[in-house]
């Protein structure tokens, strides 16, 4: 059997980092960042999973309001292959199950007791994992409920368990405003670290650790682990760009990838045998007086989360980047996925003669605002800045698009049913970075559009 | 501010549904949008948005035209003045200037808006901030001497023919304002060539005084025989270089300043509403094409040939064209390489019509309505080879 060339590791790839430079793109310089202290948070009363939050799959209960479940319980599977499950965050007791409408499962909160406590799995241990089958330790991946980590490039759904992906990129840096930072939940875990990339080569061929390449703190930390560094402006980290940068065939379009801190828990699950709860989570923003880290834990409370910093009223709260996060509410939890929670003013009174002012304190990425020639971070709210007109081809998107896609020709070919000539335009490629609707003047939604479609049409294939 | 909101808040229920004045809420809305920013909430994922809007991007375009209006305005009254033998004192220029001028601004804007609101109410959108453009550029790209009347009806044309039966703004393949001047030119040629009309002059009995008689630098330079230097007829005229580039000389309203349009091209594609590409390329195009017609040029072929170049750039309403018109990010092209090829091409096309068609003296409006032609074309052909680099992906 000839080895497909996609699974052939060259001498260049073991030995160097392999740059990618990228020219496009856009960073925003909103204030906001969170600082680099660590702070411990205080455990919570409750804690809850958000099963609405993650993409597409269909959730089928496990649990039931007054249900005792310990940490690692199951409490819910994708219906699509019940093996991927779920598990619970935190030992205790079902407190609440919050259904929206079409009964599609928002919440499922537990109230935690004092003293949790722990499903014991049954795994393999550290040693073993590089002796062990591919398809046991994928068993066991699942069974831990660490598989829906993986996820699956172009669409960004879990991994398919069956397959053996052409590469697989753990993302380190992250360019978005704001995520936690590499060398702040890697401090002292690089051991733990290398075990989890011991299981990723496990699974796959290439395994692509990827880091900004300004961050030489995060590269001496980890030498020689590094395969990947990028350069350039967000969303350049993205794993989706980097695979762009880097692709020769269509074969390797399917590659997965999985987050830096990510990795460690798959470490922690098999070096401990229990469901790793622990999160190194950020709060930043422009509506956040002090950001930090937080060492907290999965499906943290947003009030507890936030605590007594202080924020400007009236704020919206974003799980995730700010650029491609979703809505958050005081009052809810951490998501599965997302270890930040971003905090930016929302819109208050009409601003007077908006259109005519300066600007100096305005973010923009066109060069109409004097705030151009600062170089300092500005305030960023959750305004639209104006109202939605039609597009008038200024092609502000197409230059900042990473992936080369031509946002606003493809969404014309969407707008007219054109599928295959917007999957010629690229489509799949996009990486949901959502910089064509920040830049767009006209305020259309152009990645909710394409993301959208590149939805349905996964969901028909 | 508070008073002004307190105004639109007590008229708010004469404009909406049920009220009076409904029939006028889109441009209730225009106006009001124009004082208060409305403060719009934005939906996930995209939490944060550029703080440019459509309305800032069509301002900076007013912004730019700034320079030509205001110099149009004193021209317009200058030429009036020097024709009648009357004083060249600034402020009676100026005000002879403005009578001239703002009737057929408001003409263009009252009209225009007409349609505007009319369409925007059928079709429940709001009034397109880019016809602030259109409504500007429009007059002044006719000659001060234009009836009223027609600046209606070319604004209607314009706005209804150019634009609206598309779809609206984003939807029109040509420029607007263009094919509104367009229709004139061909409708009524008596109003919008020919030797009378680029200097207005009231006194039925006035005398003549200037030395020449108000042709413009175009048409004078169509007259030069084989052999004669255009350049030198030119100069004989007054039509110096420096007189060419300053634009106090007749012409349409507002395109008779070659540099003050260059100023307006340099801001413009300093914050990156005007294309670059586009309007280096064009200057190319006069440029290369001029070049080699100067080549071309025998001492008994049509002494336009031979004419320096650099003298198409600030003759008739090329800067004004390439600066205002040709970048009109609709009818133009949307990707990089075609704007290039789009823009030298408006140049060669206008130099091309300028030396070898008699009946047009100008070119560039004929030039760009062309190349508005083949924007969709020359983006199909580019889109098509850029996508044959992609790595497949389906």
């Amino acid at each position: 059997m000839i080895t497909p060339a996609y699974l052939v590791i060259t001498q260049a790839e073991q030995t160097k980092m392999i740059a990618i430079n990228n020219k496009k793109g856009f960073d925003l310089k909103i204030s906001g960042k969170p600082s680099g202290a660590l702070e411990p948070l205080l455990e919570p009363s409750h804690v809850a999973v958000l099963p609405a939050k993650i993409p597409f799959i269909k959730p089928r209960l496990k649990v039931q309001v007054g249900t005792r479940v310990k940490v690692g319980t199951p409490l819910f599977e994708d219906k699509r292959n019940p093996d991927i499950r779920f598990l619970a965050p935190g030992g205790g007791e079902v407190a609440h199950i919050d259904f929206g409408p079409r009964r599609i499962i928002r919440e499922i909160v537990i109230r935690l007791d004092a003293d949790e406590e722990h499903e014991t799995f049954d795994r393999l241990g550290p040693s073993e994992i590089a002796s062990a089958d591919r398809e046991d330790l994928v068993k066991a991946l699942m069974a831990g409920g660490l598989w829906p980590f993986f996820r699956a490039l172009p669409f960004r759904d879990i991994a398919d368990p069956g397959r053996t992906p052409p590469a697989l990129f753990v993302c380190l840096d992250t360019l978005e405003p704001f995520h936690p930072r590499a060398e702040i939940f890697l401090k002292g875990q690089i051991e733990l670290f290398r075990l989890g990339l011991e299981i990723l080569k496990r699974l796959s061929p290439h395994v692509y650790v990827t880091a900004a390449q300004a961050n030489e703190p995060l590269k001496a930390q980890l030498n020689g682990e590094i395969s990947h560094t990028f350069k350039g402006a967000y969303p350049a980290h993205d794993p989706g760009v980097l695979l762009y940068r880097i692709k020769k065939a269509p074969e390797e379009n399917a590659a997965w990838f999985i987050h830096g801190q990510d990795v460690l828990h798959l470490a922690r699950f098999f070096t401990l045998g229990q469901y790793p709860i622990e999160r190194i989570v950020t709060l930043g923003g422009s509506a956040v007086s002090t950001g930090k880290h937080l060492r907290t834990r999965a499906g943290v409370p947003l009030a507890h989360l936030v605590g007594e910093v202080e924020i400007n009223d009236p704020a919206r709260f974003i799980l995730g980047g700010i650029f491609t996060g979703c809505l958050g509410h005081p009052d809810s939890y951490m998501g599965f996925y997302e270890n930040a929670l971003n905090v930016i003013p929302a819109p208050q009174d009409p601003e007077a003669f908006a259109f005519a002012r300066p600007g100096t304190g305005k973010l923009s990425y066109s060069k109409t605002f004097l705030s151009s020639l600062r170089q300092t971070t500005l305030n960023g709210d959750c305004n639209m800045h104006g109202e939605k007109r039609a597009c008038v081809n200024c092609g502000y998107c197409a230059e900042v698009c990473p992936v080369d896609m031509l946002p606003q020709f493809t969404l014309k070919c969407l707008l007219a049913d054109e599928i295959e000539e917007a999957l010629a335009h690229g489509l799949l490629d996009c990486v949901q970075c959502g910089l064509c609707t920040y830049v767009c003047p006209s305020k259309i939604e152009l990645a909710e559009t394409l993301v959208k479609f590149k939805a349905s049409y996964y969901k028909e294939r | 501010m508070k008073w002004i909101k307190q105004i639109f808040d007590a008229q708010r229920p004469l404009f909406s549904d049920g009220g009076k004045l409904a029939l006028l809420h889109p441009l209730f809305d225009a106006v009001e949008t124009v004082f208060f920013a409305p403060a719009i909430p934005t939906t996930a994922p995209t939490h944060v948005r550029d703080n440019l809007d459509l309305k800032r991007f069509m301002s900076l375009v007013l912004v730019a035209l700034m320079p030509p209006f205001i110099f149009g305005i004193y021209n317009t009254g200058y030429q009036s003045h020097a024709a009648m033998g009357l004083t060249l004192d600034f402020i009676p220029v100026v005000t002879t200037g403005l009578t001239i001028v703002l009737p057929v601004l408001m003409v263009s804007y009252a009209v225009g808006l007409f349609w505007e609101t009319l369409f925007a109410r059928i079709r429940k959108h709001q009034i397109s901030e880019g016809f602030l453009v259109t409504g500007l550029l429009f007059p002044l790209s006719l000659p001060p001497t234009i009836p009223l009347w027609q600046v209606a009806v070319g604004i209607s044309f314009g706005v209804v023919i150019g634009k609206e039966i598309f779809g609206g703004t984003g939807r029109n393949f040509l420029n607007p304002a263009l094919t509104g001047r367009a229709f004139l030119f061909f409708a009524y040629p008596a109003s919008m060539s020919g030797d009378a009309v680029w200097r207005v002059v009231t006194k039925a009995d006035a005398q003549l005084v200037d030395a020449v008689s108000g042709a413009t630098p175009l048409a004078l330079a169509g007259l030069a025989q084989a052999g004669d230097s255009v350049t030198t007829l030119l100069n004989k005229a007054g039509y110096t270089f420096e007189t060419l580039a300053l634009g106090n000389h007749a012409g349409c309203i507002g395109e008779t300043s070659a540099l003050l349009c260059l100023i307006g091209a340099v801001g413009l594609m300093l914050v990156g509403v005007a294309s670059y590409r586009i309007i280096i390329g064009g200057v190319m195009g006069v440029l290369a094409s001029g070049t080699l017609l100067n080549m071309l040029a025998t001492p008994t072929s049509s002494a336009l040939l031979g004419i320096n170049p650099v003298y198409h750039l600030v003759m008739g309403g090329f800067a004004f064209g390439i600066a205002y018109m040709a970048t009109d990010p609709v009818s133009a092209p949307g990707m990089n390489r075609s704007k290039w090829i789009y823009g030298f091409l408006i140049g060669v096309l206008t130099v091309l019509i300028r030396v070898f068609n008699p009946a047009y003296p100008e070119g560039v409006m004929l030039a760009i309505l062309f190349m508005n032609l083949f924007s969709p074309l020359l983006d199909f052909f580019e889109i098509r080879f850029r996508l044959r680099k992609r790595v497949v992906n389906v």
